[in-house]
């Protein structure tokens, strides 16, 4: 009896190890799959169970080949946990290049961590994660992490891919669940790799996807999220820190949210209320009252994210904010309702991706999305949207961060999908106007108006309050086409009524123009040179997209040294084609007085990755004109 | 260099007069302060601190029974626009290990707000107090205050209490925003002596005065007869307490620059260091006072001086590592490599092992105190002088003051017949001489097995080199085409070296492409890649179409092409702090243009000379024309690694001429 037992135990022993190297070594990773790639993914499995509307288990097993310290990040052993979602073992194994065992990493060698960070103050979330340092490349690290977490409103999505320069020899999903809670899933992206369905039941469903080769990552492609393979699922009928819910359409999504989270947290002090109703006064109309209100809170606010248990999806109480004054994005829009229905203007809580880049709640996939809330107020057939945590921006402005998306607004009837304001291309002006004059040992002395509108307006109005060195090195980067610049009077005007920005801005600079023998040469636009250089790609594979477009015109007038002659002046210059309009004109008004004219205005659209060439011709052309040099000659 | 004046002020502060303090106390918010739109002294600051009072005891606690370090701080600021808001959020962090913790506590917090003429209080209540666990051995308190807008003054108190008899933390002065007034005391029991070092550009008022105070014990004893009966008795310990108040007034706000070593070595503090205790009826103890006696602590470590001895775990691979090696460099060498190839650098700086030699060396990795220990004990089992050198890395700050926490990290040093060699076994491409740059922070300690210790100037002398050959032909129609060799040597080399490190050539190619003007690059080599010790050399052929300008029939070329520096890295009108390049260096560009059949020189640029005052820099300019080519001659020679900020204007007149200089045009006319 022995004898056997030890013969078995032996057996499966060599078994096991001899399994081990068979997958881990660095010479059975295809060729291919090397390429560009900076980690190699040798499986990915997540298996899901979800036993109940209350429970849901999720194994991940990640067994990745890291060839460089480039590829370290693609690793990704870390796990979040919290009051709810607990880790039940996470553990990693480190081979190396020969598929040899080097090393085991237990739960107690990972670090824990808490994981607030950027804009939060506090959070109960803590993020377990592994810290190793390489021996040698390549190696191979098995991680594996099993967690348990009440919350089924979020089933994780299955994205593999996470990135760049990373490839893919094998990815597995497993999901099982219970027939009756409404499980749903929605396939994005999978054009173009191999990834096959191998089962779908009425409570299991299986992908595998094999042999994805790494790509580099491109200027001006939509982001990996929108360019990868993705699977987001969800049910619907799940639970939420405590809360149980459905969502079988967005209205009753909506009505859910409703009812169950929004529901008691907008209740004021009557002292409040009465505050705000003298504040709006004799004040009918419905958008001018919510301006007020709007400004109130503004003053009165300021942006603190907390985030504990519900306190993460359910906004705190607007009495609460009224009294502390901070709060985040939900407290804030939450306490604007609270105030507007003060005053008997309705608003709607505003769920969505806020982003500079552009991002759409999945309108044909009901489920928990976004991660920002903005609060809309009807304004006829269309919706005033308010950005409750800014103390800055206009009212009604959206800027670059909830800008033309697909949103979900929160009515008491329930919830509806509607797009955010879209900027015109040709509204998002900035228009130049000024005046310059060069010396005749080549200095240069000016000033200019810009009056920036639309989008553009996003990216300049905070200037204003930036500390004196700030402006100086912002300025001095804005311009630094121009050396040994010199900033005189700087002066702002921010016209919120209208959405308008403008700075009116001194400047000088010695040696601007480069004076060689008896000439002098400098390039005629000073103020608004397009130098942002397009990358030469070769061979791009993605498609590249342009998320804003804009109208910049320029008129400047420019006053040339006495004693001297115009050698050489540029040509007027016009192109247009598909991604925009470009124009150029030098007009002579005298011997020494030019008017320069510049309109640059630029398409937003997607492109395929056919047309990147074409763009980066365009993009040159623009940037050489605008070098254009101009030389006198000394009389 | 300013940071003498250090030593120079705080001589003459010892000596001045104690002067009137003004009051502030918690809870005395005027309607001025309240009503008051900009700063009086910096209109553009968001937010100032308007005061700051903080006091470091060191006393007897009848629970613990032994003396703790109580450390009470108040603070008052005004907030004055919306950007100072981030005011309103604060952060104590404290120490929670097994065994030593730390408590933190927050009370008295208000925020202050002018409402109708009236003043309003709202109070901190526990919702806006938060207590988070960071990691380990660090947890923090953070209060967000209430109510806050802009005008807002908010007021809070907290006290650290940590159980041990020598934790006086560091009181910064100065912040990213001003300071009307900031005061901080230690009371010290005169059994403690502790040395205070004070750092910064601005200086703080110093009185000191003597005061006696007292320990009282109780302790009870139980006698047990019929009836057990508890008699309580007191013993009374009397003492002086010194108390050493420092006071700064109307201190300005620290802003970033450029080029900047570390900005924390410039914020105006106060550190204390233990250097000594004396208890009644026990034997005097010292600490560290000066660096002999700080660099004999470190030593005495189990973690420094023991680990350095342990040899037992390399021998036999050294053994046959050093067989048939018989000169100093070639030990050194075979050495060096031989720890880079055996333990990987986990990323943890310190002087000290963390996991021990001999486990670094078993596992492979460790900090930098385990590799470079092990390498000066391998050095010395190899028969060399070698001894280990403390350092402060740049991002530690600079070493000013003598205690053990002025360091950071550690190197070796080999003592030759021409001076030390100094080497880091934790950067792949670290030789001789040839640091990684995180060292390269003004000087280190060097100590030797007797306990003696020595100065180490750690910021080089040498000039790095970048030369670059440009060998290139212009045709008629504008383009260009040639040949490039750049060969960096020392740190040059070896930033070359990372930069390349681990970059797949096609996307290096691709980015340096796309980096100089468009350029297509073919026949790109390199040489000594690998071979760390020789310089960097990429060699290259180029043709351009954009690299110069056709104007109205003639032709312009910037001699240098995508080499021509055009943008002054000084713009700065003002600089407060020193400019800091790490190392000396050495631009140089040896240029060959061939000029386009039909064409002549219309114009070519001047030869020209700029010098930097006190030998800091040259800059050479040199044309010569033989036929149809033209030769330049070009180099910017930096001599310091440092410029002080006197000698920021003429650091940027310097940059500002060469660049003149530089993008000076060829004109070829057609003849």
């Amino acid at each position: 009896m022995k004898t056997t037992f030890f013969a078995l135990f032996l057996f499966l022993i060599t078994f096991n190890s001899f399994a081990q190297k068979a997958n881990y070594t660095i010479t059975s990773i295809p060729d291919s799959l090397k390429q560009n790639a900076n980690a190699v993914v040798r499986l990915d499995q997540m298996d899901i169970t979800i036993a109940s509307q209350r429970s849901m288990n999720v194994k991940k097993q990640r067994v990745i080949t890291v060839l460089n310290d480039k590829g370290l990040s693609d690793i990704e052993a870390f796990e979040h946990y919290d009051k709810t979602t607990l880790i039940n073992s996470i553990e990693a194994i480190v081979y190396d290049a020969a598929g040899n065992e080097i090393k085991k990493i237990k739960r107690k060698d990972f670090r824990d961590q808490s994981a607030v960070s950027g804009s939060t103050l506090f959070s109960d979330s803590r993020v377990v994660y592994l810290n190793y340092t390489p021996i040698s490349y390549p190696f191979t690290i098995a991680y594996t992490c099993e967690t348990q977490t009440s919350n089924t409103a979020f089933i994780p999505t299955w994205y593999f891919l996470g990135g760049y320069n990373v490839s893919i020899e094998k990815c597995v999903l497993n999901v099982a669940f219970p027939s009756d809670l409404g499980f749903k899933k929605k396939e994005f992206q999978f054009a173009g790799f191999n990834i096959k369905k191998t089962e779908e039941t009425t409570t299991k469903l299986s992908y595998v996807a094999q042999n994805i080769l790494a790509q580099k990552a491109e200027d001006l492609s939509p982001s990996p999220g929108d360019l990868f393979p993705k699977i987001i699922m969800g049910l619907e009928k799940f639970h939420l820190e405590g809360v149980d819910g459905t969502a079988t359409t967005w209205e009753a999504f909506g009505k859910w949210y409703g009812d169950k989270i929004l529901t008691g947290t907008t209740t004021l002090p009557e002292e409040t209320k009465a505050k705000m109703k003298a504040l709006v006064g004799d004040e009918k109309d419905p958008i001018k009252k919510a301006k007020i209100i709007y400004d109130y809170v503004q003053k009165k606010s300021r942006y603190v994210n907390i985030a504990i248990g519900i306190g993460g999806w359910k906004p705190m109480q607007a009495s609460d904010v009224d009294r502390l004054g901070y709060g985040d994005c939900k407290a804030l829009s939450n306490y604007t309702k609270a105030l507007l229905q003060a005053v008997d203007v309705p608003s709607y809580n505003t769920i969505l991706y806020g982003d500079r880049y552009k991002s759409n709640i999945q309108s044909d996939f009901v489920s928990m999305q976004g991660n920002h809330m903005i609060l809309a107020i009807p304004n006829g057939d269309n919706y005033t949207w308010l950005e409750c945590t800014s103390q800055d921006d206009p009212f009604g402005y959206q800027g670059t961060f909830t800008d033309d998306r697909d949103v979900l607004v929160v009515k008491p009837e329930g919830g509806q999908i509607v797009r955010t304001k879209v900027y015109d291309d040709k509204g998002n002006t900035q228009k130049d106007k000024g005046i310059y004059a060069i010396d005749e040992n080549g200095n240069f002395s000016g000033s200019i108006s810009i009056v920036s509108e639309g989008s553009q307006y996003n990216e300049k109005f905070r200037i204003e309050a930036y500390q004196p060195t700030e402006k100086e090195s912002h300025y001095k980067e804005y311009w630094d086409n121009i050396n040994n610049l010199k900033l005189g009077k700087i002066a702002f005007a921010n016209d919120k009524e209208n959405i308008r920005f403008t700075e009116d801005v001194q400047l000088s600079a010695i040696n601007y123009a480069s004076i060689s023998a008896n000439k002098m040469i400098f390039a005629i636009d000073v103020f608004n040179q397009n130098n942002h250089s397009v990358k030469r790609i070769r061979n791009r594979k993605n498609p590249f997209q342009i998320q804003r477009g804009y109208l910049d015109s320029d008129e400047i007038e420019v006053n040339l040294p006495a004693g001297f002659t115009i050698e050489f002046l540029p040509e007027n210059y016009e192109l247009k084609g598909k991604f925009g309009e470009y124009k150029t004109e030098i007009i002579k008004k005298d011997n020494n007085k030019l008017i320069y004219k510049r309109s640059m205005f630029l398409n937003k659209g997607k492109y395929s990755n056919k047309e990147y060439d074409e763009y980066r011709l365009f993009m040159e052309q623009i940037s050489k004109n605008d070098n254009a040099k101009i030389i006198l000659t000394k009389n | 260099m300013k940071l003498i004046k250090i030593f120079s002020i705080s001589l003459v502060l010892l000596i001045a007069s104690k002067t009137t303090a003004q009051e502030f106390k918690l809870g005395k918010v005027s309607v001025a302060e309240l009503e008051q739109k900009i700063h009086p002294k910096d209109s553009a600051a968001p937010a100032a601190i308007l005061y700051k009072k903080g006091k470091s005891r060191i006393e007897f606690d009848q629970s613990d029974g032994d003396f703790v370090t109580l450390t009470d701080v108040e603070v008052r600021i005004k907030v004055y626009k919306k950007e100072g808001y981030e005011w309103a959020n604060q952060a104590v962090w404290y120490y929670k290990t097994s065994g030593f913790v730390e408590k933190v506590s927050f009370s008295d917090a208000y925020t202050y707000n002018l409402v109708n003429g009236k003043i309003e209080k709202s109070k901190l209540k526990s919702e806006g107090i938060f207590d988070e666990t960071v990691n380990k051995f660090r947890g923090q308190k953070k209060i967000t205050m209430p109510g806050v807008k802009e005008g807002s003054v908010i007021e809070y108190k907290y006290t650290i209490k940590s159980p041990s008899d020598r934790s006086i933390r560091e009181w910064n002065f100065q912040e990213t925003i001003p300071v009307n007034y900031s005061e901080f005391t230690t009371c010290i029991p005169e059994y403690y002596v502790f040395n205070s070092r004070q750092k910064g550009y601005v200086f703080p008022k110093m009185t000191v005065d003597k005061s006696p105070k007292s320990i009282i014990f109780t302790s009870k004893e139980r006698s047990e007869g019929r009836v057990t009966t508890t008699t309580f008795s007191t013993d009374k310990i009397d003492y002086i307490e010194t108390r050493t108040t420092y006071t700064a007034q109307d201190f300005p706000a620290m802003k970033e620059e450029a080029f900047v070593n570390n900005m924390d070595n410039y914020v105006s503090s106060i550190q204390h260091e233990l250097s000594m205790t004396k208890f009644p009826n026990s034997q005097m103890r010292t600490y560290s006072t000066d660096w002999n006696s700080v660099v004999k602590t470190i030593y005495d470590y189990e973690s420094f001086g023991a680990e350095l001895n342990k040899t037992g775990y390399y021998e036999d691979d050294l053994k046959a590592l050093l067989a048939g090696k018989n000169t100093l460099e070639e030990k050194i060498w075979v050495i060096l490599n031989h720890v880079k190839a055996s333990v990987r650098w986990n990323g943890y700086t310190g002087y000290d092992c963390d996991n021990g030699v001999k486990k670094a060396y078993k596992e492979k990795t460790g900090n930098i105190g385990d590799i470079n220990l092990m390498l000066t004990s391998m050095l010395r089992y190899a028969g060399l002088t070698a001894n280990p050198v403390l350092v402060s890395t740049r991002e530690n700050g600079i070493a000013l003051f003598p205690n053990r926490t002025a360091f950071d990290y550690v190197i070796a040093a080999v003592e030759t017949p021409t001076g030390y060699l100094l080497l880091d076994a934790s950067d792949k491409f670290s030789t001789p001489n040839i640091l990684p740059f995180r060292t390269l922070n003004w000087s280190g300690r060097l100590i030797r097995k007797d306990g003696t210790s020595e100065e180490i100037e750690l910021t080089p002398k040498k000039l790095s080199n970048d030369v670059v050959f440009l060998n290139y032909k212009v045709e008629a129609d504008g383009k260009v085409s040639g040949k490039a060799r750049r060969q960096c040597t020392d740190h040059m080399a070896m930033i070359t070296r990372e930069r390349i490190d681990g970059v797949k050539q096609e996307d290096y190619l691709e980015k340096l492409e796309n980096k100089n003007g468009k350029i297509e690059i073919s026949d790109y080599s390199r040489t000594n890649e690998k071979d760390i010790l020789l310089p960097t050399i990429e060699s290259y052929a180029f043709t351009g179409n954009d690299l110069c300008e056709i104007i109205g029939g003639k032709i312009y070329i910037s001699p240098m092409l995508f080499f021509t520096n055009d943008k002054n890295p000084f713009k700065q009108e003002v600089r407060e702090y020193p400019v800091d390049f790490g190392f000396p260096q050495m631009d140089k560009y040896n240029i060959n243009i061939q000029i386009p059949d039909g064409f002549a020189v219309e114009t070519l640029p001047a030869s020209a000379v700029i010098n930097m005052e006190d030998n800091g820099g040259t800059f050479k300019f040199v044309v010569a024309q033989n036929g149809n080519t033209v030769q330049f001659s070009i180099a910017s020679q930096i001599n310091d690694a440092i410029f002080s900020a006197e000698k920021y204007e003429m650091l940027k007149e310097y940059y500002k001429g060469m660049i003149a200089k530089e993008t000076e045009k060829v004109v070829l006319k057609r003849i």
